[in-house]
C-alpha cells in the first residue's frame, strides 16, 4: 500500500465534513465575534473596533434580570437534572421487569420535539384550563386557578421543571448504565463487612460512577445553555422579561428588535461561557481524548 | 440488589415506578387525547381525561384548505417541507459521514484525532449564539427562506455526530477482512462498498435515525430563516399556534400529535439502534 496516497485519500474523504463545519460553525463564530466589535446601526455596519455593543448590553436594564434568570436556568436546571437523574437512574438499575419496561419508555420526553413539549406543558400549566392548576385547586390547596407562567416569581422555576422533564431521562439512563457496571463483588464484599445501604452507595457506588457523574453534569450544563426553543415557545421571555434568559434575549434582540449590536455582544458572552464549560469538559475527559477519542 | 426481597420493599419500588411512568407519559397522553376533544370540552371545568365525544374534527380542520387559517398555515405543505429537508439532509449526512467515518477509522493520517475531536466539539456550539451569524451567512449566500439552504445547514450541523458514530463502529470491525481483500488486489473503494458497508449497516441506521429526529424537530434556525409561508416547516407551524391558545386547543393537540408522530415511529421501531447510538455517543455532546 502506498502510505502517501492514503493520506491524501483520507484528507479528500474528510474534506466535505471539515468544510461544512468550517462554513457553518467556525465561520459564523468568527463573524459574530467581529460583529460584536462593530458598531451596527439598523443593520448597517459602521466602523470596526468598538466596545460600544458590550457597553450597551451591560447598560441594558434587562441585563441583570437576564443574568439572574440564566443562573437559575443553568445552575438550577443542571443540579436538579443530575440529582433527579441519579435517583431515577438508581431505581432503573434494579433488576426487574418493571424497570426494564421503564428503561424502554423513559426516553420519550427526550426524543419528543421541543416545540411539542413546550406546547404540552404550556397548556398543562395554563391559568384557567390547565390540568395542573385544576388538580391543585381540586385538592383544596389553593382557592382558584394559578397562572404558573404568568407569575413573574414562579415562571423561571416552572421552566426549570419542564426542562427537567425533558433532559432528566437521558441523565438517568446514562447513570443507570454506570451503576449497573459497578462490580457486584465489591457490593457483596461491602455487605459482608456489614455496610448498610447508604454506606454501600456512598463508598462503593459513588466512587465507581464518579467519572460518569461529573461528565454527565458538565454535558447537561452544555445542553441547558444551548436550549432555546423550550423557554422561547413557552413564555417568549415574558411576562415582562421575567423569564428572559441568554438564548431568548439573543433571539429577541437580534430578530425582534433588530438590535444586532447587542444581540451579537450577548452571543459572544454566550460563546465564552460555552467555551469555558467545554474546556472543563475536555479537562475532565482528557484521558479518553488522548486515547483517540474512542471511549 | 437486595438478597431477601421484603414485600414492603417491592411495594415501595412499584409505587416509585408508577410515579415515574405517570410523570413521563402523562403530558404526552394528555396532549394526544386533547386532539380528539371538542373546544367546548377543553374549556369547561372540571376537566375530563378521556374525550366525552371523541371527534377528529381538529385533524380535518388542519387539512381544510378552504378555511382562513390554512391561508397562513398550509399543513400539507409544512409536512412535505419538513420531510423533504429531513430526508434529504439525512441522505447527505449518510454519504459524507460514511466517507469521513471510513477515513477516520481506517487510515492513519496526521492530525486525525485532533480533527475528529474538533468536529465533535463544534457540535457543542450549535446553539442560540450562532443564530445571528447564521442568518447573516444565509442572507449573503442568498439561501435565506430556501429549503436547500436549510437542508445544507442541517447537514452541516449533523455531519460531525454521524461521522463519529460511523467511525467508532467501523473501529470495531476487524481490519483483517479488508487487508486480505486488498492483498488479493481489491481497491479501497471496492473494500468499502463490498466489505465494510454491509457490516456497518447498524451504525448507518443509528446515524440516520439520530439525524432525522434532530432535523425534523429543529425549530430555532428554521424560524429565523424560513419567512414565507411556502417554505415553513412543521415546528414553525406548531409554534405559531401560540396565539390560538384556549380558543382551539384541540387543533394545537392535533398539530402537535402530527409533529410527534414520525419521531414516535422512529423511536418505537428503531429503539435498538437508537439506544445504541445514545449510550455510545450522547455524552460526546
Amino acid at each position: 500500500m502506498n502510505r502517501r496516497s492514503d493520506t491524501w485519500l483520507a484528507y479528500f474523504m474528510i474534506l466535505p465534513v471539515v468544510a461544512a463545519v468550517l462554513a457553518f460553525v467556525i465561520g459564523p463564530t468568527w463573524d459574530v465575534g467581529t460583529l460584536s466589535l462593530t458598531s451596527v446601526v439598523m443593520g448597517q455596519e459602521r466602523g470596526f473596533g468598538t466596545l460600544s455593543n458590550f457597553r450597551a448590553l451591560f447598560a441594558d436594564p434587562v441585563f441583570p434580570t437576564v443574568v439572574k434568570n440564566t443562573a437559575i436556568w443553568i445552575l438550577g436546571g443542571t443540579i436538579l437534572c443530575v440529582m433527579t437523574g441519579l435517583a431515577v437512574g438508581m431505581f432503573l438499575a434494579i433488576d426487574s421487569k418493571m424497570t426494564m419496561g421503564l428503561r424502554a419508555i423513559i426516553l420519550l420526553p427526550w426524543v419528543l420535539p421541543d416545540v411539542v413539549t413546550a406546547m404540552a406543558w404550556k397548556w398543562m400549566l395554563h391559568g384557567q384550563v390547565g390540568v395542573i392548576g385544576d388538580y391543585i385547586s381540586r385538592m383544596g390547596l389553593t382557592d382558584g386557578a394559578i397562572s404558573f407562567l404568568g407569575n413573574p416569581d414562579l415562571v423561571m422555576w416552572m421552566l426549570v421543571i419542564v426542562l427537567i422533564w425533558r433532559k432528566m431521562p437521558l441523565v438517568a439512563l446514562i447513570l443507570c448504565a454506570a451503576i449497573r457496571s459497578v462490580p457486584s463483588e465489591q457490593l457483596e464484599a461491602a455487605r459482608m463487612d456489614g455496610a448498610n445501604g447508604w454506606h454501600r452507595f456512598r463508598f462503593v457506588v459513588v466512587p465507581n460512577i464518579a467519572f460518569s457523574l461529573t461528565a454527565v453534569t458538565v454535558i447537561s450544563m452544555i445542553w441547558i445553555t444551548a436550549e432555546f426553543t423550550l423557554p422561547w415557545v413557552m413564555t417568549g421571555g415574558g411576562p415582562a422579561n421575567s423569564s428572559q434568559i441568554m438564548s431568548t434575549y439573543i433571539y429577541q434582540q437580534s430578530f425582534q428588535f433588530f438590535n444586532w449590536g447587542v444581540g451579537s455582544a450577548m452571543s459572544v458572552v454566550n460563546l465564552v461561557f460555552l467555551m469555558t464549560v467545554v474546556g472543563l469538559y475536555l479537562y475532565i475527559n482528557r484521558r479518553s481524548w488522548a486515547a483517540g477519542g474512542n471511549s | 440488589m437486595n438478597p431477601q426481597p421484603r414485600p414492603l420493599y417491592w411495594i415501595g419500588l412499584s409505587i416509585f415506578g408508577l410515579v415515574i411512568a405517570t410523570y413521563v407519559l402523562f403530558p404526552i397522553f394528555w396532549l394526544f387525547l386533547a386532539s380528539f376533544k371538542t373546544t367546548g370540552e377543553l374549556a369547561s371545568l372540571p376537566l375530563t381525561f378521556w374525550p366525552v365525544a371523541p371527534t377528529i374534527e381538529a385533524y380535518t380542520a388542519l387539512f381544510d384548505t378552504t378555511s382562513q387559517s390554512s391561508q397562513i398555515l398550509n399543513w400539507p405543505r409544512l409536512i412535505s417541507n419538513s420531510f423533504l429537508v429531513s430526508v434529504s439532509s439525512t441522505l447527505i449526512v449518510l454519504v459524507f459521514g460514511t466517507l469521513a467515518g471510513y477515513a477516520f477509522s481506517r487510515i492513519q493520517f496526521p492530525g486525525r484525532d485532533l480533527i475528529l475531536g474538533g468536529l465533535l466539539i463544534s457540535r457543542m456550539f450549535q446553539g442560540a449564539a450562532l443564530l445571528l451569524p447564521t442568518y447573516r451567512l444565509m442572507n449573503n449566500l442568498g439561501l435565506q427562506d430556501s429549503l436547500l439552504g436549510l437542508t445544507l445547514l442541517y447537514s452541516a450541523f449533523g455531519l460531525p455526530f454521524a461521522t463519529w458514530i460511523i467511525a467508532s463502529s467501523l473501529r470495531e470491525i476487524p481490519f483483517e477482512l479488508e487487508e486480505s481483500a486488498m492483498m488479493d488486489g481489491a481497491s479501497r473503494l471496492q473494500c468499502m462498498v463490498k466489505i465494510v458497508l454491509p457490516l456497518a449497516t447498524p451504525a448507518l441506521i443509528t446515524a440516520a435515525m439520530w439525524h432525522f429526529v434532530g432535523a425534523w424537530s429543529e425549530f430555532a434556525f428554521a424560524s429565523i430563516l424560513m419567512e414565507s409561508s411556502d417554505s415553513k416547516t412543521v415546528t414553525i407551524g406548531l409554534a405559531s399556534f401560540v396565539e390560538l391558545f384556549t380558543i382551539e386547543f384541540n387543533r394545537v393537540g392535533a398539530a402537535a400529535s402530527l409533529v410527534a408522530m414520525p419521531i414516535m415511529l422512529v423511536f418505537f421501531f428503531g429503539q435498538r439502534y437508537f439506544t445504541r447510538g445514545l449510550l455510545a455517543g450522547a455524552v460526546k455532546g
